[in-house]
């Protein structure tokens, strides 16, 4: 069980990873970007080719790979901050789902439709606790899930772009009218969680299904882990991706629960947000 | 010397159904206060949004030191020493005091000065701006503007939901920015504190502009007022 | 009358428009090749499932990312019945199927009562990703050994399945077309616009919800259960997520709720890939043009099928103010009907109500009993009591923030936790939700606009009213307070006479008692005074006892002969108009407007 538990580790991680990705973008920039795992998935595709078709060097290619993702991501979040500044979360969150069916299947035309030949850049064993091997990846996810969350906060709370951010984040208009440039911020925003999603995933897909489509959808527990911090807590969302990724190892080894397996997270999920949420009944804005 | 002006020439704002405020004329000079008075509906404050870029106007030209603005975003009409203040205590909760004025008031320094009108405050400095009262924050948003160090500053109804005593403690501070050479638009529900401090006035009702001339003489003409504000 | 609203015209030009399609159909099942129908089936299944988009996304405003999850499950029913032989015949499993999916969907949607926008779009995405990975392992009812789902027999044939197909799809057409005409539909475009104005008129929130999800569940079932017939085996890759989001920006980009631009969403599902494959281009090439396009409707804010029909609107509103121009009309709101004002009355700013000792000795409808409301440290209201005669009208008033905006929602039922009680004809109202209040007879109106501009105003009166209103009576009501036709959409009307709408559809709804939070806020001077006369009218009129919260105190002092006033969420005076406006206290507190008083 603990093995379970303890292989799950590593996608736990990458979870964390990207869902305090999802929650920095849905709380800072007012939208939960669908097409955060899409991104990195097409930056580390063409770091791929990079590497194995132009025969750069794995170093080089996977940088270059890291900013198209990055980039890839600020150009989302333009076409957000140019024409859907004034939408909700709901309507800017729905334009997301564009890119990523657009990304997608761009990756297909572009690379093909088998599994990319990812050669890792980090592998192999880290150490072992009782009869379990950590991999170097789980360690790299962890560390860097919790090195994101806690220099994040350390960026919003302690430094003037930080409370810039944040005060954008809360009053836009008000924020605007004594002059922060809000779209630069914004689309800042994006750029550097497109570059860290890239990185993360480049480093995780050589340990697990990489074709596109499965890179892709990392975004459904990716939003999961984001989802048990109501996409505001960062913390909770390291939490949340650490858990599941823990459950979904676990899971996999009972026999027993073999049907309703995969729901067992997701369920998890929903009830700890459905308690967590309890007492609003009512929605204050409508 | 047109350089320092904010000129509205014949401005119109319009909002989905038709205009909310037409065809308004108007001029603020630095250091001195302009009042805009009228029942609730009028269109100041759509006015007032159309200056600072909040919303787009549907007519006219609005001019700064001469050159057109209005296809200027909020943010560039901002850096251009344009504040607004808005209606009802814009302050950002979760950020303490200190880090409210610390959007516009670069250095320590800064934020003392603009601290020096509000003593009030000082004992306040680490809180979240959200605990705060109505009072206190409506004293960060103006202190908040002064560190801004604006050219013009747009009031939108000041005293909105503050208890009188509150707000005649408030009202002064508009009086020492125009002196230190801010042109000050003031919209203001209330009228007699208002005209008291401005020089020209000009009353809106039902959209249009019913009234546009010396502050003193409406002042000092109840009936005149009256009217203005049933007319249109 | 013109024919178009003729009640007998307005219930069967649907049928007729259905017997029509169903006979293209017939028409191009026998004319079509072989290749086509195939694709024809594709087309109207796809057609179906983005019907049910249409209600869950389009029209209530709820981001679901599973329904092609509901198609499977669907398949999976309908592919069951199948293979044991259940009795019956296909259509009756397709039924089932349906219903199937439909009670799924209700479990689906019982987190959006709690969870919204993004919340909720994740949750569904959540269970498309679960379910999809379940199918691959459990896979179809009969797959392992290749048992083909039966047709019906009638229409076994290809060309025969398509005619089927496109029959369901009629019937499904209509379904959702009387549905959403209905109070259904417009349950759910109120509960799309706004829960609290949703809860205020009466209905429930979570009803209109799970409806929504309900039936939009089930077309998705429907549409699994057609697939599962025309490609007989069907497998798991039919029904991923990733296709679950396509069909959702497909949806979105098209306009789904209207019937007719879902049917133009399914052509374009077959359509688009199709045309790929004939100039040879790569089939991925399908999903980039729907990414784009998706991210182009969401980045507009509209989609094509509103588009095509707001140039029909915009073309019809003139043609309909040329016409009331010629008839000497001013266009526009309408103004007041003078035969329907009391005779001669005209009030002016020095109007002041009278009290009626006749109706002051009435029981109250409305005693409020130590209300108080705590915001943590802040107390909004305290210790708040007053009563309301029966067949009375009490203004309440007071300084901004004083707590009258709190007042309404607490009386209402939005804020449960209060102290104190409030009682509606002798009855506590404690514990009872917004919708049972409303219901039990307290209406209120809002502040800010909470009446969906999605509507017209006849469907919009209707649903607030909740009884049984011949045309007659709600044209009668509209015209004595100056509202629009009935048959006006609510997008085209302003702000300020949405909100007398709003007013008209309450008192409709016979109420014991109905409160109105600032009704003159936005309207001019003039609107201002005709409603103060039509307000006056109401107890008389229509029986209703009023509570009306206003800033002008022209207004009051015109229509109040009883006024409470509040300061700091206290009592500061209550009681007849005269004796609380010359109080000290009451004075002190309006200070700023001292000039009005006078």
């Amino acid at each position: 069980m603990i093995e379970g538990a303890l292989a799950g580790l590593a996608a736990g991680g990458l979870y964390a990873v990207l869902g305090v990705c999802l929650t920095l973008m849905a709380r800072l920039v007012r939208v939960v970007n669908f097409a955060q795992a899409a991104t990195g998935m097409f930056g580390g595709f063409c770091a791929v080719w990079l590497v194995t078709t132009a025969g750069l060097p794995i170093w080089l290619g996977s940088v270059i790979g890291i900013l198209i993702g990055g980039l890839l991501a600020a150009l989302i979040g333009w076409i957000a901050a140019t024409w859907l500044s004034e939408a909700s979360l709901t309507t800017r969150s729905a334009m997301t789902v564009g890119p990523l069916l657009l990304l997608i299947s761009l990756s297909f035309i572009l690379f093909g439709n088998k599994p990319q030949p990812f050669t890792p850049i980090i592998a192999g064993p880290a150490f072992r606790i009782g009869g379990v091997v950590i991999s170097q990846v789980t360690l790299w996810t962890v560390g860097m899930a919790l090195v994101v969350a806690v220099g994040v906060h350390f960026l919003l709370t302690k430094t003037r772009i930080g409370t810039q951010l944040r005060a954008l984040s809360e009053r836009p208009t008000t924020a605007e009218l004594l002059g922060i440039r809000s779209r630069p911020l914004a689309i800042s925003v994006w750029f550097v969680t497109g570059l860290i999603s890239a990185i993360v995933i480049i480093i995780v897909a050589p340990s697990q299904s990489n074709d596109a489509t499965s890179l892709s959808m990392l975004i459904v527990p990716a939003a999961a882990a984001a989802l048990l911090g109501g996409f505001r807590r960062l913390d909770l969302a390291v939490v949340g991706g650490l858990v599941l990724g823990m459950l979904s190892g676990l899971v996999a080894q009972i026999d027993e629960v073999a049907l309703i397996r995969n729901f067992l997270p997701f369920l998890f999920i929903v009830v700890l947000l459905l308690w967590t949420q309890r007492k609003e009944v009512w929605d204050a804005a409508r | 010397m047109t350089d320092d002006l904010l000129e509205l020439d014949d401005v119109t704002v319009s909002r989905g159904a038709g205009p909310v405020i037409s065809h308004v004329t108007l001029t603020v000079r630095p250091g001195e206060v302009l009042a805009l008075v009228g029942p609730n509906g009028a269109g100041k404050t759509s006015l007032i949004e159309s200056i600072s870029g909040v919303t787009a106007n549907s007519g006219g030209t609005i001019r700064l030191g001469g050159e057109p603005i209005d296809r200027l975003s909020r943010v560039a009409r901002a850096r251009r020493g344009i504040v607004h203040i808005e209606q009802g205590r814009a302050v950002f909760p979760s950020l303490t005091v200190r880090e409210n004025l610390s959007l516009t008031a670069r250095t320590p320094a800064e934020i003392d000065a603009a601290l020096a009108h509000f003593p009030e405050l000082e004992k306040r400095i680490d809180s979240p701006a959200a605990l705060l009262s109505g009072g206190e924050q409506q004293m960060v948003v103006l202190a908040r503007a002064f560190a801004a160090k604006p050219r013009f500053l747009l009031i939108d109804e000041m005293s909105l939901g503050l208890a009188p005593v509150v707000f005649t403690r408030l009202f002064p501070i508009v009086g020492t920015l125009a002196e230190s050479g801010v042109g000050v638009l003031l919209v203001e529900q209330f009228t007699g504190l208002a005209l008291g401090l401005a020089r020209e006035a000009i009353v809106v009702a039902s959209g249009q502009v019913t009234f546009q001339g010396d502050a003193a003489q409406l002042r000092d003409q109840p009936q005149l007022l009256h009217r203005a504000y049933l007319g249109g | 009358m013109p024919l178009a609203d003729r009640s007998w015209f307005r219930f069967t030009w649907p049928f007729a428009v259905a017997v029509v399609g169903i006979a293209v159909g017939y028409a191009l099942s026998e004319g079509l090749s072989g290749y086509f129908v195939f694709l024809a089936v594709s087309a109207v299944t796809a057609a179906i499932a983005i019907l049910g988009l249409g209600i869950i996304t389009g029209s209530a405003g709820m981001i679901a990312l599973c329904q092609l999850t509901f198609a499977a499950i669907g398949a999976w029913i309908v592919a069951g019945l199948s293979y044991i032989d259940a009795p019956g015949g296909f259509a009756v499993w397709l039924v089932l199927g349906g219903i199937g999916a439909g009670v799924v969907g209700i479990l689906v949607g019982l987190p959006a009562l709690r969870l919204r926008g993004v919340n909720l779009a994740v949750v569904t995405l959540g269970f498309a990703a679960a379910a999809d990975v379940t199918l691959v392992q459990i896979q179809f009812p009969g797959s392992a050994d290749g048992t083909a789902v039966h047709r019906p027999e009638l229409f076994s044939s290809d060309r025969g399945y398509f005619f089927f197909s496109v029959i369901v799809l009629a019937l499904c057409g209509l379904a959702v077309f009387f549905l959403q005409r209905g109070r259904w539909g417009t349950s759910w475009k109120a509960v799309a616009f706004s829960e609290r104005g949703t809860a205020s008129a009466g209905q429930s929130v979570p009803g209109a919800k799970l409806t929504a999800f309900a039936i939009s569940a089930a077309l998705g079932g429907i549409s699994g259960g057609l697939i599962a017939g025309q490609v007989q085996l069907p497998f798991a890759s039919s029904f991923t997520p990733l296709q679950s989001l396509a069909l959702y920006v497909l949806a979105v980009m098209s306009g789904a709720y209207l019937i007719d631009m879902a049917i133009f969403g399914g052509i374009l599902w077959v359509l688009v890939p199709e045309l790929l494959k004939q100039w040879g281009i790569k089939l991925d090439w399908g999903f980039v043009i729907f990414g784009a396009l998706g991210v182009q409707a969401l980045t507009s804010g509209t989609n094509l099928g509103q588009g095509i029909r707001n140039l029909f609107y915009r073309r019809a509103d003139k043609r309909r103010a040329a016409q009331a121009q010629a008839a000497g009309d001013a266009g526009g709101p309408a103004s007041p009907s003078p035969e329907l004002s009391p005779a001669g009355a005209r009030i002016s700013t020095t109007t002041v109500a009278t009290l009626d000792p006749v109706a002051d000795a009435n029981a109250p409808v409305l005693v409020v009993d130590g209300l108080s409301v705590e915001f943590g440290a802040l107390k909004a209201l305290d210790d708040v009591s007053f009563e309301v005669p029966a067949g009375t009208i009490m203004g309440l008033i007071g300084p901004n923030g004083a707590g009258k905006s709190t007042f309404v929602d607490a009386i209402s039922g939005f804020l449960p936790r209060h102290g104190g009680r409030v009682l509606l004809d002798g009855a506590d109202l404690a514990g009872m939700s917004p919708t049972r209040r409303a219901r039990q007879g307290l209406r209120r109106t809002y502040q800010q606009d909470r009446v969906p501009p999605s509507l017209t105003v006849e469907a919009y009166v209707r649903f607030v009213a909740r009884r049984r209103l011949d045309r007659n009576e709600i044209e009668h009501t509209l015209a004595f307070f100056g509202c629009p036709p009935a048959r006006s959409r609510l997008s085209s009307v302003d702000v300020g006479t949405r909100r007398l709408v709003e007013v008209a559809a309450n008192v409709l709804a016979k109420p014991r008692l109905l409160i109105l939070d600032e009704p003159a806020a936005g309207l001019s001077h003039e609107e201002h005074l005709a409603l103060a006369v039509r307000l006056r009218d109401l107890p008389a009129r229509f029986g209703i006892s009023l509570v009306i919260i206003e800033h002008d105190l022209d207004l009051v002092r015109s229509v109040c002969p009883r006024l409470t006033v509040l300061d700091f969420g206290r009592v500061l005076a209550s009681g007849p108009q005269t004796d609380v406006l010359e109080d000290p206290a009451v004075i002190r507190a309006y200070m700023g407007e001292t000039e009005l008083l006078q």
